[in-house]
Protein backbone atom coordinates (compact mmCIF):
# COMPACT_ATOMS: atom_id res chain seq x y z
CA UNK A 1 0.00 0.00 0.00
CA UNK A 2 1.45 3.06 -0.66
CA UNK A 3 1.19 6.51 1.25
CA UNK A 4 1.78 7.52 5.01
CA UNK A 5 1.03 5.03 7.54
CA UNK A 6 -1.02 8.05 9.36
CA UNK A 7 -2.00 11.37 7.95
CA UNK A 8 -3.47 14.44 10.15
CA UNK A 9 -5.22 17.56 8.55
CA UNK A 10 -6.26 20.08 10.65
CA UNK A 11 -7.38 17.44 13.19
CA UNK A 12 -9.15 18.74 15.96
CA UNK A 13 -11.14 17.90 19.06
CA UNK A 14 -13.52 19.52 22.20
CA UNK A 15 -15.05 17.81 24.76
CA UNK A 16 -18.24 19.72 25.91
CA UNK A 17 -17.35 22.79 23.79
CA UNK A 18 -13.78 22.97 25.36
CA UNK A 19 -11.05 22.49 22.77
CA UNK A 20 -8.34 19.91 23.64
CA UNK A 21 -6.76 19.57 20.30
CA UNK A 22 -5.84 22.77 17.28
CA UNK A 23 -5.53 21.71 14.37
CA UNK A 24 -2.88 19.16 14.18
CA UNK A 25 -1.30 18.40 10.89
CA UNK A 26 1.51 15.47 10.95
CA UNK A 27 2.16 12.70 8.69
CA UNK A 28 4.11 9.51 9.65
CA UNK A 29 5.79 7.45 7.23
CA UNK A 30 5.34 3.73 6.70
CA UNK A 31 7.80 2.05 9.02
CA UNK A 32 8.52 4.89 11.76
CA UNK A 33 8.41 4.30 15.57
CA UNK A 34 6.78 7.84 16.20
CA UNK A 35 6.92 9.10 19.80
CA UNK A 36 3.91 11.17 21.02
CA UNK A 37 5.41 13.26 23.13
CA UNK A 38 3.63 15.99 25.89
CA UNK A 39 2.81 16.80 29.05
CA UNK A 40 -0.41 15.29 30.73
CA UNK A 41 -3.65 16.66 29.32
CA UNK A 42 -1.36 18.19 26.17
CA UNK A 43 -4.11 15.93 23.82
CA UNK A 44 -1.76 12.63 23.06
CA UNK A 45 -4.66 10.30 24.19
CA UNK A 46 -7.41 11.99 22.30
CA UNK A 47 -5.46 11.71 19.25
CA UNK A 48 -5.05 7.57 19.74
CA UNK A 49 -8.45 7.49 20.33
CA UNK A 50 -9.19 9.26 17.39
CA UNK A 51 -6.57 7.68 15.20
CA UNK A 52 -7.92 4.24 16.74
CA UNK A 53 -12.01 5.25 16.04
CA UNK A 54 -13.21 5.41 19.17
CA UNK A 55 -13.84 8.89 18.95
CA UNK A 56 -14.98 11.27 16.08
CA UNK A 57 -12.87 14.53 15.58
CA UNK A 58 -15.18 17.70 16.04
CA UNK A 59 -12.98 18.78 12.37
CA UNK A 60 -10.18 17.84 10.28
CA UNK A 61 -9.31 14.80 8.93
CA UNK A 62 -7.47 11.61 9.70
CA UNK A 63 -6.44 8.85 7.65
CA UNK A 64 -4.63 5.48 8.57
CA UNK A 65 -3.20 3.17 5.67
CA UNK A 66 -5.33 5.87 3.75
CA UNK A 67 -8.70 5.36 4.77
CA UNK A 68 -10.72 7.79 6.90
CA UNK A 69 -10.95 7.17 10.68
CA UNK A 70 -14.92 8.94 10.40
CA UNK A 71 -16.23 7.27 7.10
CA UNK A 72 -14.16 4.03 6.70
CA UNK A 73 -13.72 2.85 10.43
CA UNK A 74 -14.07 -0.58 9.70
CA UNK A 75 -10.82 -0.59 7.13
CA UNK A 76 -9.34 1.66 10.10
CA UNK A 77 -9.84 -1.03 12.24
CA UNK A 78 -8.65 -4.01 10.18
CA UNK A 79 -5.34 -2.33 9.83
CA UNK A 80 -4.32 -1.18 13.33
CA UNK A 81 -3.47 -2.87 16.85
CA UNK A 82 -4.29 -0.50 19.69
CA UNK A 83 -2.76 -1.27 23.48
CA UNK A 84 -4.43 1.65 26.01
CA UNK A 85 -2.49 2.54 29.13
CA UNK A 86 -4.52 0.75 31.26
CA UNK A 87 -4.58 -3.07 30.45
CA UNK A 88 -7.09 -4.94 32.03
CA UNK A 89 -8.42 -7.54 29.60
CA UNK A 90 -11.25 -10.48 30.40
CA UNK A 91 -10.07 -11.35 34.26
CA UNK A 92 -12.40 -14.40 34.13
CA UNK A 93 -10.20 -15.98 30.99
CA UNK A 94 -7.27 -17.28 29.99
CA UNK A 95 -4.72 -15.82 27.83
CA UNK A 96 -5.12 -17.97 25.11
CA UNK A 97 -9.42 -17.09 25.56
CA UNK A 98 -8.59 -13.45 25.45
CA UNK A 99 -6.39 -13.64 22.89
CA UNK A 100 -8.49 -16.36 20.39
CA UNK A 101 -11.47 -13.70 20.97
CA UNK A 102 -9.91 -10.77 20.07
CA UNK A 103 -8.08 -12.76 16.87
CA UNK A 104 -11.43 -13.54 15.67
CA UNK A 105 -13.12 -10.56 16.05
CA UNK A 106 -10.17 -9.42 14.15
CA UNK A 107 -10.87 -11.61 11.51
CA UNK A 108 -7.91 -13.75 11.79
CA UNK A 109 -8.28 -17.13 9.47
CA UNK A 110 -6.76 -19.22 11.90
CA UNK A 111 -7.20 -17.76 14.90
CA UNK A 112 -5.70 -20.74 17.43
CA UNK A 113 -2.01 -20.98 15.34
CA UNK A 114 -2.11 -16.80 15.34
CA UNK A 115 -2.35 -16.81 19.05
CA UNK A 116 0.27 -19.41 19.56
CA UNK A 117 2.56 -17.83 17.16
CA UNK A 118 2.31 -14.54 18.67
CA UNK A 119 2.81 -15.91 22.19
CA UNK A 120 5.95 -17.54 21.23
CA UNK A 121 6.94 -14.76 19.31
CA UNK A 122 6.78 -12.53 22.25
CA UNK A 123 8.23 -14.76 24.28
CA UNK A 124 5.22 -15.78 26.67
CA UNK A 125 3.79 -18.89 25.89
CA UNK A 126 3.83 -20.03 29.57
CA UNK A 127 1.28 -17.81 30.10
CA UNK A 128 -1.31 -18.59 27.70
CA UNK A 129 -3.56 -20.86 30.30
CA UNK A 130 -3.38 -19.10 33.08
CA UNK A 131 -6.18 -16.65 33.80
CA UNK A 132 -5.49 -13.14 33.14
CA UNK A 133 -6.72 -11.69 36.44
CA UNK A 134 -3.69 -13.36 38.67
CA UNK A 135 -1.22 -11.58 36.05
CA UNK A 136 0.70 -8.55 36.94
CA UNK A 137 1.60 -5.56 35.49
CA UNK A 138 3.86 -6.86 33.53
CA UNK A 139 2.61 -10.10 32.03
CA UNK A 140 -0.81 -8.31 31.46
CA UNK A 141 1.31 -5.68 29.58
CA UNK A 142 2.77 -8.66 27.69
CA UNK A 143 -0.45 -10.42 26.98
CA UNK A 144 -2.20 -6.78 26.09
CA UNK A 145 0.52 -6.14 23.45
CA UNK A 146 -0.25 -9.98 22.22
CA UNK A 147 -3.92 -8.93 21.76
CA UNK A 148 -2.60 -6.03 19.76
CA UNK A 149 -0.62 -7.42 17.24
CA UNK A 150 -2.13 -10.81 16.98
CA UNK A 151 -4.22 -10.01 13.76
CA UNK A 152 -0.48 -8.59 12.26
CA UNK A 153 -1.53 -5.08 12.00
CA UNK A 154 0.09 -2.81 10.02
CA UNK A 155 -0.17 0.58 12.65
CA UNK A 156 0.62 0.23 16.29
CA UNK A 157 -1.00 2.17 18.33
CA UNK A 158 0.22 2.07 21.94
CA UNK A 159 -0.73 4.57 24.52
CA UNK A 160 1.96 5.29 27.90
CA UNK A 161 2.53 1.56 27.14
CA UNK A 162 5.70 1.65 29.92
CA UNK A 163 3.32 3.07 32.65
CA UNK A 164 3.68 1.07 35.96
CA UNK A 165 6.46 -1.34 34.50
CA UNK A 166 9.43 -2.06 36.25
CA UNK A 167 13.03 -1.46 34.44
CA UNK A 168 13.21 -5.10 33.49
CA UNK A 169 9.67 -4.74 31.94
CA UNK A 170 10.53 -1.56 30.04
CA UNK A 171 13.90 -3.10 28.90
CA UNK A 172 11.64 -6.32 27.65
CA UNK A 173 9.12 -3.91 26.06
CA UNK A 174 11.62 -1.41 23.97
CA UNK A 175 13.08 -5.08 22.41
CA UNK A 176 9.50 -5.72 21.31
CA UNK A 177 8.90 -2.40 20.13
CA UNK A 178 12.10 -2.64 17.93
CA UNK A 179 11.55 -6.43 16.94
CA UNK A 180 7.79 -5.52 15.38
CA UNK A 181 9.58 -2.70 13.62
CA UNK A 182 12.10 -4.57 12.13
CA UNK A 183 10.56 -8.05 11.98
CA UNK A 184 7.02 -7.23 11.15
CA UNK A 185 7.50 -3.73 9.37
CA UNK A 186 5.02 -2.21 11.84
CA UNK A 187 4.74 1.63 12.14
CA UNK A 188 4.72 2.30 15.72
CA UNK A 189 2.64 5.56 16.97
CA UNK A 190 3.57 5.64 20.67
CA UNK A 191 2.16 8.41 23.67
CA UNK A 192 4.68 8.40 25.92
CA UNK A 193 6.31 10.16 29.06
CA UNK A 194 9.30 8.16 29.30
CA UNK A 195 12.04 10.14 27.07
CA UNK A 196 14.42 8.01 27.91
CA UNK A 197 11.99 5.49 26.22
CA UNK A 198 11.83 7.65 22.95
CA UNK A 199 15.31 8.09 22.55
CA UNK A 200 16.25 4.25 22.56
CA UNK A 201 13.48 2.85 19.91
CA UNK A 202 12.15 5.90 18.20
CA UNK A 203 12.94 7.72 14.70
CA UNK A 204 10.64 10.29 14.50
CA UNK A 205 9.18 12.74 17.43
CA UNK A 206 6.06 14.81 17.98
CA UNK A 207 5.66 17.23 20.60
CA UNK A 208 2.40 18.40 21.30
CA UNK A 209 1.65 21.37 24.30
CA UNK A 210 -1.73 22.38 25.08
CA UNK A 211 -3.68 20.31 22.32
CA UNK A 212 -0.87 21.81 19.54
CA UNK A 213 2.08 20.18 17.45
CA UNK A 214 4.94 22.57 18.77
CA UNK A 215 7.37 20.40 17.19
CA UNK A 216 7.68 17.34 14.66
CA UNK A 217 11.16 16.00 13.40
CA UNK A 218 13.20 12.67 12.89
CA UNK A 219 15.36 12.17 15.75
CA UNK A 220 18.40 12.06 14.60
CA UNK A 221 18.14 15.69 13.25
CA UNK A 222 16.56 16.47 16.39
CA UNK A 223 19.45 15.57 18.19
CA UNK A 224 21.44 17.59 15.59
CA UNK A 225 19.37 20.52 16.03
CA UNK A 226 20.15 20.83 19.53
CA UNK A 227 23.92 20.38 19.90
CA UNK A 228 24.58 21.42 23.18
CA UNK A 229 21.68 19.90 24.88
CA UNK A 230 22.63 16.70 27.15
CA UNK A 231 19.66 14.56 26.90
CA UNK A 232 16.23 14.25 25.13
CA UNK A 233 14.60 15.81 28.54
CA UNK A 234 16.69 19.27 27.99
CA UNK A 235 15.56 19.14 24.68
CA UNK A 236 11.91 18.76 25.26
CA UNK A 237 12.27 21.69 28.06
CA UNK A 238 13.82 23.69 25.66
CA UNK A 239 10.97 23.03 23.19
CA UNK A 240 8.30 24.18 26.08
CA UNK A 241 7.00 20.66 26.50
CA UNK A 242 7.54 20.81 30.61
CA UNK A 243 8.87 24.19 32.66
CA UNK A 244 12.36 24.22 32.96
CA UNK B 1 -25.44 -11.67 6.15
CA UNK B 2 -21.61 -11.23 5.59
CA UNK B 3 -19.72 -13.77 6.16
CA UNK B 4 -17.19 -11.92 8.50
CA UNK B 5 -19.77 -10.21 10.08
CA UNK B 6 -21.34 -13.43 10.92
CA UNK B 7 -18.11 -14.69 12.70
CA UNK B 8 -17.53 -11.71 14.66
CA UNK B 9 -21.28 -12.10 15.99
CA UNK B 10 -20.52 -15.44 16.67
CA UNK B 11 -17.82 -14.91 18.26
CA UNK B 12 -19.18 -12.23 20.52
CA UNK B 13 -21.94 -14.99 21.49
CA UNK B 14 -19.53 -17.59 22.74
CA UNK B 15 -17.55 -14.89 24.64
CA UNK B 16 -20.86 -13.45 26.30
CA UNK B 17 -21.92 -17.60 27.16
CA UNK B 18 -18.61 -18.22 28.25
CA UNK B 19 -18.65 -15.32 30.51
CA UNK B 20 -22.24 -16.16 31.97
CA UNK B 21 -21.12 -19.74 32.91
CA UNK B 22 -18.33 -18.56 34.80
CA UNK B 23 -20.05 -15.63 36.85
CA UNK B 24 -20.67 -16.82 40.23
CA UNK B 25 -23.94 -14.29 40.94
CA UNK B 26 -25.04 -15.87 37.60
CA UNK B 27 -24.82 -19.93 39.13
CA UNK B 28 -26.16 -18.87 42.44
CA UNK B 29 -29.75 -16.52 40.57
CA UNK B 30 -29.56 -20.28 38.12
CA UNK B 31 -29.31 -22.23 40.85
CA UNK B 32 -32.26 -20.83 42.95
CA UNK B 33 -34.32 -20.96 39.37
CA UNK B 34 -33.18 -24.91 38.90
CA UNK B 35 -34.54 -25.71 42.11
CA UNK B 36 -37.36 -23.67 42.63
CA UNK B 37 -38.73 -24.62 39.01
CA UNK B 38 -37.95 -28.52 39.62
CA UNK B 39 -39.12 -28.34 42.76
CA UNK B 40 -42.08 -27.60 41.99
CA UNK B 41 -42.81 -30.04 39.50
CA UNK B 42 -41.50 -32.33 41.94
CA UNK B 43 -43.92 -32.26 44.32
CA UNK B 44 -46.95 -31.62 42.15
CA UNK B 45 -46.01 -34.44 40.24
CA UNK B 46 -46.38 -36.46 43.35
CA UNK B 47 -49.41 -35.00 44.17
CA UNK B 48 -50.55 -35.74 40.99
CA UNK B 49 -49.74 -39.22 41.10
CA UNK B 50 -51.75 -39.64 43.97
CA UNK B 51 -55.24 -37.49 42.03
CA UNK B 52 -54.11 -40.27 39.35
CA UNK B 53 -54.22 -43.30 41.43
CA UNK B 54 -57.34 -42.11 43.05
CA UNK B 55 -59.28 -41.31 39.75
CA UNK B 56 -58.15 -44.86 38.16
CA UNK B 57 -59.27 -46.69 41.32
CA UNK B 58 -62.92 -44.90 40.92
CA UNK B 59 -62.67 -45.33 37.53
CA UNK B 60 -62.05 -49.71 37.80
CA UNK B 61 -64.76 -49.49 40.65
CA UNK B 62 -67.18 -48.15 38.22
CA UNK B 63 -66.28 -50.78 35.41
CA UNK B 64 -66.53 -53.33 37.71
CA UNK B 65 -70.02 -52.33 38.81
CA UNK B 66 -71.15 -51.89 35.24
CA UNK B 67 -71.20 -48.59 34.60
CA UNK B 68 -70.51 -48.12 31.09
CA UNK B 69 -70.19 -44.16 30.28
CA UNK B 70 -67.06 -43.33 32.86
CA UNK B 71 -65.85 -39.16 33.18
CA UNK B 72 -62.43 -38.68 31.90
CA UNK B 73 -60.25 -37.67 33.81
CA UNK B 74 -60.30 -34.68 35.11
CA UNK B 75 -56.64 -34.11 35.62
CA UNK B 76 -54.29 -31.78 33.54
CA UNK B 77 -50.61 -33.05 33.63
CA UNK B 78 -49.45 -30.22 32.37
CA UNK B 79 -50.77 -27.69 34.72
CA UNK B 80 -48.12 -29.26 37.44
CA UNK B 81 -46.00 -27.16 35.65
CA UNK B 82 -47.71 -23.69 36.58
CA UNK B 83 -45.28 -22.96 39.11
CA UNK B 84 -42.66 -23.19 37.06
CA UNK B 85 -43.94 -21.09 34.38
CA UNK B 86 -44.37 -18.27 37.99
CA UNK B 87 -41.18 -19.05 38.88
CA UNK B 88 -39.76 -18.08 35.81
CA UNK B 89 -41.89 -14.94 35.75
CA UNK B 90 -40.43 -13.73 38.36
CA UNK B 91 -36.95 -15.69 38.69
CA UNK B 92 -36.26 -16.07 35.78
CA UNK B 93 -36.75 -12.55 34.43
CA UNK B 94 -34.02 -11.30 37.40
CA UNK B 95 -31.81 -13.69 36.04
CA UNK B 96 -31.73 -12.12 32.73
CA UNK B 97 -31.82 -8.70 33.52
CA UNK B 98 -28.99 -9.25 35.54
CA UNK B 99 -27.24 -11.45 31.99
CA UNK B 100 -28.24 -7.90 30.37
CA UNK B 101 -26.26 -5.66 32.88
CA UNK B 102 -23.60 -7.74 33.60
CA UNK B 103 -22.85 -7.81 29.48
CA UNK B 104 -21.96 -4.36 29.68
CA UNK B 105 -21.11 -3.60 33.27
CA UNK B 106 -18.39 -6.63 32.66
CA UNK B 107 -16.78 -4.24 29.48
CA UNK B 108 -16.52 -0.93 31.26
CA UNK B 109 -15.70 -2.95 34.80
CA UNK B 110 -12.76 -4.42 32.48
CA UNK B 111 -12.07 -1.58 30.47
CA UNK B 112 -12.47 -3.66 27.21
CA UNK B 113 -14.80 -1.74 25.49
CA UNK B 114 -12.26 0.66 23.68
CA UNK B 115 -9.94 -3.10 23.16
CA UNK B 116 -13.38 -4.36 21.16
CA UNK B 117 -14.69 -0.92 19.01
CA UNK B 118 -10.80 -0.39 17.78
CA UNK B 119 -11.19 -3.92 15.95
CA UNK B 120 -13.72 -3.74 12.61
CA UNK B 121 -16.58 -4.63 15.35
CA UNK B 122 -19.75 -2.51 14.70
CA UNK B 123 -22.00 -1.91 17.72
CA UNK B 124 -24.90 -3.86 15.99
CA UNK B 125 -22.66 -7.38 15.70
CA UNK B 126 -21.91 -6.46 19.28
CA UNK B 127 -25.38 -5.86 20.90
CA UNK B 128 -26.13 -9.20 18.22
CA UNK B 129 -23.84 -10.75 19.46
CA UNK B 130 -24.59 -10.08 23.17
CA UNK B 131 -28.14 -10.85 22.52
CA UNK B 132 -27.18 -14.42 20.78
CA UNK B 133 -25.03 -15.59 23.70
CA UNK B 134 -27.47 -14.63 26.15
CA UNK B 135 -30.17 -16.52 24.16
CA UNK B 136 -28.53 -19.33 24.68
CA UNK B 137 -28.15 -19.80 28.47
CA UNK B 138 -31.40 -18.58 28.20
CA UNK B 139 -32.71 -21.31 25.64
CA UNK B 140 -30.34 -24.27 27.75
CA UNK B 141 -32.38 -23.56 31.18
CA UNK B 142 -35.30 -23.46 29.31
CA UNK B 143 -34.55 -27.28 28.05
CA UNK B 144 -33.27 -28.24 31.14
CA UNK B 145 -36.63 -27.08 33.13
CA UNK B 146 -38.76 -28.62 30.24
CA UNK B 147 -36.93 -32.29 30.35
CA UNK B 148 -37.38 -31.62 34.53
CA UNK B 149 -40.74 -30.73 33.98
CA UNK B 150 -41.49 -33.75 31.38
CA UNK B 151 -39.43 -36.37 33.21
CA UNK B 152 -41.13 -35.65 36.47
CA UNK B 153 -44.44 -35.83 35.23
CA UNK B 154 -43.93 -39.46 33.52
CA UNK B 155 -41.42 -40.69 36.37
CA UNK B 156 -43.27 -39.07 39.46
CA UNK B 157 -46.70 -38.35 38.66
CA UNK B 158 -47.09 -41.40 36.17
CA UNK B 159 -48.58 -40.18 33.61
CA UNK B 160 -46.48 -39.03 30.26
CA UNK B 161 -47.27 -36.52 28.12
CA UNK B 162 -48.42 -37.15 24.71
CA UNK B 163 -47.55 -35.78 21.68
CA UNK B 164 -49.75 -32.67 21.61
CA UNK B 165 -49.15 -31.84 24.89
CA UNK B 166 -45.32 -31.82 24.37
CA UNK B 167 -46.21 -29.46 21.41
CA UNK B 168 -48.01 -27.10 23.58
CA UNK B 169 -45.04 -27.07 26.30
CA UNK B 170 -42.81 -26.66 23.29
CA UNK B 171 -44.62 -23.42 22.65
CA UNK B 172 -44.89 -22.54 26.38
CA UNK B 173 -40.85 -22.93 26.75
CA UNK B 174 -40.66 -20.39 23.48
CA UNK B 175 -42.52 -18.15 25.25
CA UNK B 176 -40.33 -18.26 28.17
CA UNK B 177 -37.38 -17.93 26.46
CA UNK B 178 -38.68 -14.63 24.55
CA UNK B 179 -39.77 -13.51 27.86
CA UNK B 180 -36.66 -13.79 29.51
CA UNK B 181 -34.34 -12.36 26.20
CA UNK B 182 -36.58 -9.68 26.57
CA UNK B 183 -36.17 -9.09 29.57
CA UNK B 184 -32.55 -9.20 28.86
CA UNK B 185 -32.89 -6.70 26.44
CA UNK B 186 -34.21 -4.21 29.22
CA UNK B 187 -31.30 -4.69 31.25
CA UNK B 188 -28.49 -4.03 28.60
CA UNK B 189 -30.82 -1.15 27.49
CA UNK B 190 -30.67 0.43 31.13
CA UNK B 191 -27.00 -0.41 31.38
CA UNK B 192 -25.76 0.83 28.28
CA UNK B 193 -27.98 4.19 28.18
CA UNK B 194 -26.57 4.80 32.33
CA UNK B 195 -23.48 6.36 32.58
CA UNK B 196 -22.84 3.77 35.49
CA UNK B 197 -24.42 0.78 34.60
CA UNK B 198 -25.61 -0.18 38.22
CA UNK B 199 -27.84 3.21 38.10
CA UNK B 200 -29.05 1.26 34.73
CA UNK B 201 -29.44 -1.95 36.87
CA UNK B 202 -31.57 -0.24 39.37
CA UNK B 203 -34.18 1.30 36.87
CA UNK B 204 -34.20 -2.41 35.01
CA UNK B 205 -34.92 -3.44 38.46
CA UNK B 206 -38.00 -1.03 38.98
CA UNK B 207 -39.52 -1.60 35.75
CA UNK B 208 -39.55 -5.33 36.69
CA UNK B 209 -41.19 -4.47 40.21
CA UNK B 210 -43.72 -2.81 38.08
CA UNK B 211 -44.24 -4.86 35.47
CA UNK B 212 -43.91 -8.33 36.83
CA UNK B 213 -45.24 -8.34 40.52
CA UNK B 214 -47.05 -4.73 40.91
CA UNK B 215 -49.32 -4.46 37.40
CA UNK B 216 -50.49 -8.40 37.94
CA UNK B 217 -51.04 -8.04 41.42
CA UNK B 218 -53.48 -5.29 40.62
CA UNK B 219 -54.99 -6.70 38.03
CA UNK B 220 -55.62 -9.57 39.99
CA UNK B 221 -56.96 -7.61 43.04
CA UNK B 222 -59.22 -5.88 41.23
CA UNK B 223 -60.32 -8.78 39.48
CA UNK B 224 -64.21 -9.65 40.63
CA UNK B 225 -63.83 -13.18 40.45
CA UNK B 226 -60.89 -13.15 42.51
CA UNK B 227 -62.94 -11.51 45.32
CA UNK B 228 -63.26 -14.94 47.54
CA UNK B 229 -61.32 -17.95 47.36
CA UNK B 230 -63.03 -20.38 44.56
CA UNK B 231 -64.22 -17.90 42.07
CA UNK B 232 -66.88 -15.32 42.80
CA UNK B 233 -68.64 -16.31 39.86
CA UNK B 234 -68.22 -20.56 40.59
CA UNK B 235 -69.38 -19.82 44.01
CA UNK B 236 -72.69 -18.40 42.82
CA UNK B 237 -72.92 -21.32 40.04
CA UNK B 238 -72.66 -19.10 36.86
CA UNK B 239 -70.78 -20.55 34.28
CA UNK B 240 -68.49 -18.19 31.77
CA UNK B 241 -71.70 -16.85 29.82
CA UNK B 242 -73.31 -15.55 33.08
CA UNK B 243 -69.77 -13.98 34.30
CA UNK B 244 -69.70 -12.25 30.65
CA UNK B 245 -73.28 -11.11 31.45
CA UNK B 246 -72.33 -9.53 34.70
CA UNK B 247 -69.23 -8.08 34.22
CA UNK B 248 -71.23 -5.64 31.01
CA UNK B 249 -72.80 -4.03 33.89
CA UNK B 250 -69.14 -2.95 34.89
CA UNK B 251 -67.72 -2.19 31.71
CA UNK B 252 -65.39 1.07 32.39
CA UNK B 253 -64.40 -0.76 35.66
CA UNK B 254 -63.62 -4.09 33.42
CA UNK B 255 -61.69 -1.73 30.96
CA UNK B 256 -59.66 -0.13 33.66
CA UNK B 257 -58.85 -3.26 34.95
CA UNK B 258 -57.55 -5.23 31.88
CA UNK B 259 -55.90 -2.36 30.43
CA UNK B 260 -53.59 -2.69 33.77
CA UNK B 261 -53.06 -6.20 33.02
CA UNK B 262 -52.34 -5.46 29.61
CA UNK B 263 -49.95 -3.38 30.24
CA UNK B 264 -47.90 -5.71 31.47
CA UNK B 265 -45.84 -8.19 29.44
CA UNK B 266 -45.34 -10.34 32.40
CA UNK B 267 -49.07 -11.23 31.90
CA UNK B 268 -49.27 -11.59 28.86
CA UNK B 269 -46.77 -14.07 28.99
CA UNK B 270 -48.37 -15.73 32.00
CA UNK B 271 -51.66 -15.80 30.03
CA UNK B 272 -50.34 -17.73 27.35
CA UNK B 273 -48.13 -20.35 29.52
CA UNK B 274 -50.85 -21.35 31.34
CA UNK B 275 -53.00 -21.76 28.02
CA UNK B 276 -50.59 -23.78 26.76
CA UNK B 277 -50.21 -25.34 30.00
CA UNK B 278 -53.72 -26.08 30.80
CA UNK B 279 -53.92 -24.57 34.04
CA UNK B 280 -57.01 -22.60 33.02
CA UNK B 281 -60.16 -25.07 32.77
CA UNK B 282 -61.89 -23.25 29.23
CA UNK B 283 -58.87 -23.44 27.31
CA UNK B 284 -58.80 -27.87 28.03
CA UNK B 285 -61.01 -28.09 25.74
CA UNK B 286 -60.10 -25.72 23.02
CA UNK B 287 -58.59 -27.44 19.66
CA UNK B 288 -55.00 -26.33 18.80
CA UNK B 289 -55.34 -23.19 16.35
CA UNK B 290 -58.73 -22.30 18.44
CA UNK B 291 -56.23 -21.98 21.78
CA UNK B 292 -54.02 -20.09 19.70
CA UNK B 293 -56.97 -17.95 18.49
CA UNK B 294 -57.69 -16.95 22.26
CA UNK B 295 -54.75 -15.79 23.37
CA UNK B 296 -54.13 -14.06 19.80
CA UNK B 297 -53.46 -10.69 22.16
CA UNK B 298 -51.29 -11.98 23.94
CA UNK B 299 -49.02 -13.15 21.11
CA UNK B 300 -49.06 -9.99 20.03
CA UNK B 301 -48.09 -7.79 22.80
CA UNK B 302 -45.28 -10.44 23.60
CA UNK B 303 -43.99 -9.77 19.63
CA UNK B 304 -44.14 -5.95 20.26
CA UNK B 305 -42.15 -6.29 23.79
CA UNK B 306 -39.47 -9.01 22.40
CA UNK B 307 -38.85 -6.78 19.19
CA UNK B 308 -38.68 -3.21 20.73
CA UNK B 309 -36.62 -3.86 23.53
CA UNK B 310 -33.73 -5.78 21.44
CA UNK B 311 -33.99 -2.33 19.00
CA UNK B 312 -33.45 -0.49 21.79
CA UNK B 313 -30.91 -2.01 23.02
CA UNK B 314 -28.62 -2.09 20.08
CA UNK B 315 -30.12 1.87 20.17
CA UNK B 316 -28.19 2.21 23.31
CA UNK B 317 -25.32 0.02 22.35
CA UNK B 318 -24.92 2.26 19.61
CA UNK B 319 -25.01 5.39 21.45
CA UNK B 320 -22.70 4.23 24.25
CA UNK B 321 -19.09 5.97 24.07
CA UNK B 322 -16.11 3.78 23.59
CA UNK B 323 -14.54 5.87 26.30
CA UNK B 324 -15.53 7.82 29.27
CA UNK B 325 -15.85 11.30 27.31
CA UNK B 326 -12.95 13.51 28.53
CA UNK B 327 -11.63 10.91 31.21
CA UNK B 328 -8.06 11.42 29.82
CA UNK B 329 -6.68 13.45 27.29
Amino acid sequence: MDGPAIEMRGLGHSYNGSPVLHNIDLTIERGEVFGFLGHNGAGKTTTVNILTTLITPTHGTALVNGYDVITDRRRVNAHIGYLPSEVRMYPHMTARENLTFFAELSGVESPNRAVAETLEYLDCSELADLRVGSFSTGMRQRIGIAQAIVHRPSVLFLDEPTAGLDPAGIRQLRRTILDLNADLGMTVFMNTHQLSEVSKVCTTIGVLNHGELIYKDSMEATMRRFPDEMSLEDIYVRMGGVPA
Amino acid sequence: MRTESRRRILAIAHHEMRAATRSGVLHALLGILIVATAGSVVIASAVYASRLADYQAYRAAAVAGGVTRIAPSPLAPLSLLRGAFEYIEIIGSVIAITLGYLAVSRERANKTLPLLLSRPVSAVELAAGSFIGALGVIATLAAASATVAVLSVGLIGHDWLNLTQVGKLFLAFIAAIVYMATFYSLGAYTAASSKAAANGLMVALGIWLIVVLLLPQIGDTLDADNQIPGGLFAALGLGHDGEVQILQHFATYETVRTSIEAASFAKHFERFAFAMTDVKERYRSLSFPDLLLQVRASIIWILIYAVTLPALMIRAFRKQPSIPQGANQ
